[in-house]
């Protein structure tokens, strides 16, 4: 029996395909090794939701006959997690919430298909903020499981919603994982745990079988440990579907031959980001990455975003959609078992939003899109802080308002809502550290623009190592 | 023991207003998520908004 040493937690997707190919361990093999870590090291970070052990392992020795007969699938025998709003068979699908704590789905989700049939092997559930933390939650507790704790400092945070997502692959317990974002969601736990994330276009990825929170904003991306592991997933999972209103009907294929040469590709960012709104402590990491990226040889072009309230925007229409899908929840008074008060009186509130105020915002929403399609014309990728600071204290309200006066420029701050309401795509990339803990850096296209961020943060992580950083455990 | 009409106005007043004076104060989270929605919407009454503009129907830019 072969030993399956501790690099092989934290190989990328092409290293362990090579390896398993080689023989040099079986499917089933790593396949327990994953499943025994997860389960004895993922709740310690409050990580799991589910362990999917006997499925996993059902699927490994499917897997280790196709191997053995050199009948090869992209993502054969890559162990993997799902935040747990990501239907799967063989369990509960909680949405972190006490009050869905018994609901099962007969059905695997769509983008757990897609990964079945590219031979990827579902070990788990991923832990989340309840209900992704619509209504708009007070402190990191907000989750049946507890908080995300991070990996890099068990007394900070992991960021959410999808935080198990971003703990289970920063420690090594799935080479990647599926999160889900509709502001934030994807970047944040991204950025906090150290790893690469990806919020694809609207539209890119089904949402067939994964908890609504708003129609128009809600996506499915990955988390990965490197941006061409979040290539390999995002090919697989992304295409067109009949039975998600919001598909686009497109694929993606990663083919960065294809990408124009940096000095084509224009970069606009606002160095009041990286040196007046981000927290002092991040400066020198964020210098530093500015430097790597100018570096590549990208034309650098500084810009502001248009001024609207990107955050009022979103609030109501996500409120307008979000008490409309859990109305039955609330009014049936089952939400006060939500663990978050602030959450529960959030929902609650949703309810009295006029159907003015949310057209009013969604007519707004469309002056952004314009506004979002003419800042395209002068820059090709925006360059951003991922978040303004490291993982904050796990006890801390998140509610804190900014210390000190704002800076003059508005620079590209609220690019997190900004995106959302357009749909764009992002990546976030580890890029550093500030006060021990992991720092992220995020390129944000135009729609469709996956294979160029992808390719810009394949050639940030051949310049750097921060994607290659291991946290204590 | 008899009792007057006087007397049950009175008895009935005064069960009319319990509920007033028995209905539980709001709380803390609930005033704040109130204002947040009150302060979104303030925010939004700062665009300008030509009588054309349509709502988004598409969700990407």
């Amino acid at each position: 029996m072969a030993t399956v040493g501790d690099d092989v937690f934290y190989a990328g997707i092409a290293e362990l395909t090579k390896r398993l190919r080689a023989r040099e361990f079986s499917a089933l093999e790593l396949t327990r090794a994953f499943c025994d870590r997860f389960e004895r090291l993922g709740p310690g970070y409050n990580a799991i939701a589910l362990s999917l052990r006997e499925r996993a392992i059902r699927k490994a020795r499917d897997a280790d006959d196709e191997l053995k007969r050199e009948r090869y699938r992209p993502l054969q025998a890559i162990p993997y997690g799902v935040k747990d709003l990501v239907a799967a068979t063989g369990g509960p699908t909680t949405w972190g919430a006490r009050p869905y704590a018994g609901q099962v789905f007969d059905e695997d989700a769509r983008v757990v298909q897609k990964i079945d049939k590219a031979g990827g092997i579902l070990i788990g559930k991923l832990a989340m903020v309840e209900l992704a933390g619509g209504g708009g939650y007070r402190y990191p507790s907000a989750s049946l499981t507890g908080p995300g704790l991070n990996p890099w400092d068990r007394t900070r945070w992991s960021g959410g919603s999808s935080s198990g997502s971003g703990i289970a692959t920063a420690l090594g317990l799935v080479t990647f994982a599926l999160g889900s974002e509709t502001s934030g969601s994807i970047l944040t736990p991204s950025a906090f745990c150290g790893i690469t994330g990806l919020r694809p276009t609207y539209g890119l990825v089904s949402r067939r079988g994964c908890m609504a929170l708003s129609w128009t904003l809600d996506k499915i991306g990955p988390m990965c440990r490197s941006a061409e592991d979040c290539a390999l997933v995002l090919e697989t999972i992304s295409g067109g579907d009949s039975e998600d209103r919001g598909s686009a009907g497109k694929g993606f294929y990663y083919s960065p031959q294809y990408t124009p040469k940096p000095q084509q590709v224009t970069v606009g960012y606002a160095p009041a980001d990286f040196e007046e709104w981000a927290e002092p402590s991040t400066h020198a990491g964020f210098q530093s990455a500015l430097g790597v990226v100018k570096g590549l040889g990208f034309q650098m072009k500084e810009i502001e975003l248009p001024d609207f309230p990107y955050g009022a925007i979103l609030s109501t229409v996500l409120n307008g959609e979000m008490g409309a899908i859990f109305e039955k929840l609330i009014r049936s008074g089952r939400v006060d078992e939500l663990a978050d008060k602030r959450q529960v009186a959030g929902m609650k509130a949703s309810l009295e939003l006029p159907a003015s105020e949310y057209l009013k915002a969604m007519r707004v929403r469309a002056r952004v899109q314009e506004a979002i399609r003419h800042l395209f014309l002068d820059v090709d990728v925006l360059l951003a802080p991922s978040r303004l600071g490291p993982a904050p204290k796990v006890s801390e309200p998140l509610d804190r308002a900014r210390e000190g006066p704002p800076p003059k420029s508005r620079g590209l701050n609220g690019i997190i809502p900004a995106g959302n309401l357009a749909g764009l795509p992002a990546i976030s990339l580890p890029c550093g550290f500030a006060d021990q803990m992991p720092i992220g850096l995020s390129f944000i296209g135009r729609p469709w623009y996956e294979t160029q961020l992808i390719a810009m943060g394949s050639a940030f992580q051949s310049q750097t190592d921060w994607h290659r950083r291991r946290p204590p455990a | 023991m008899a009792i007057t009409r006087r007397d049950l106005a009175g008895i009935l007043a005064a069960t009319a207003a319990l509920p007033a004076l028995a209905a539980p104060q709001e709380s803390e989270e609930t005033i704040s998520a109130e204002n947040a929605l009150r302060a979104n919407a303030r925010e939004l009454d700062e665009i300008p908004l030509p009588m054309d503009t349509e709502p988004a129907f598409q969700f990407k830019a």
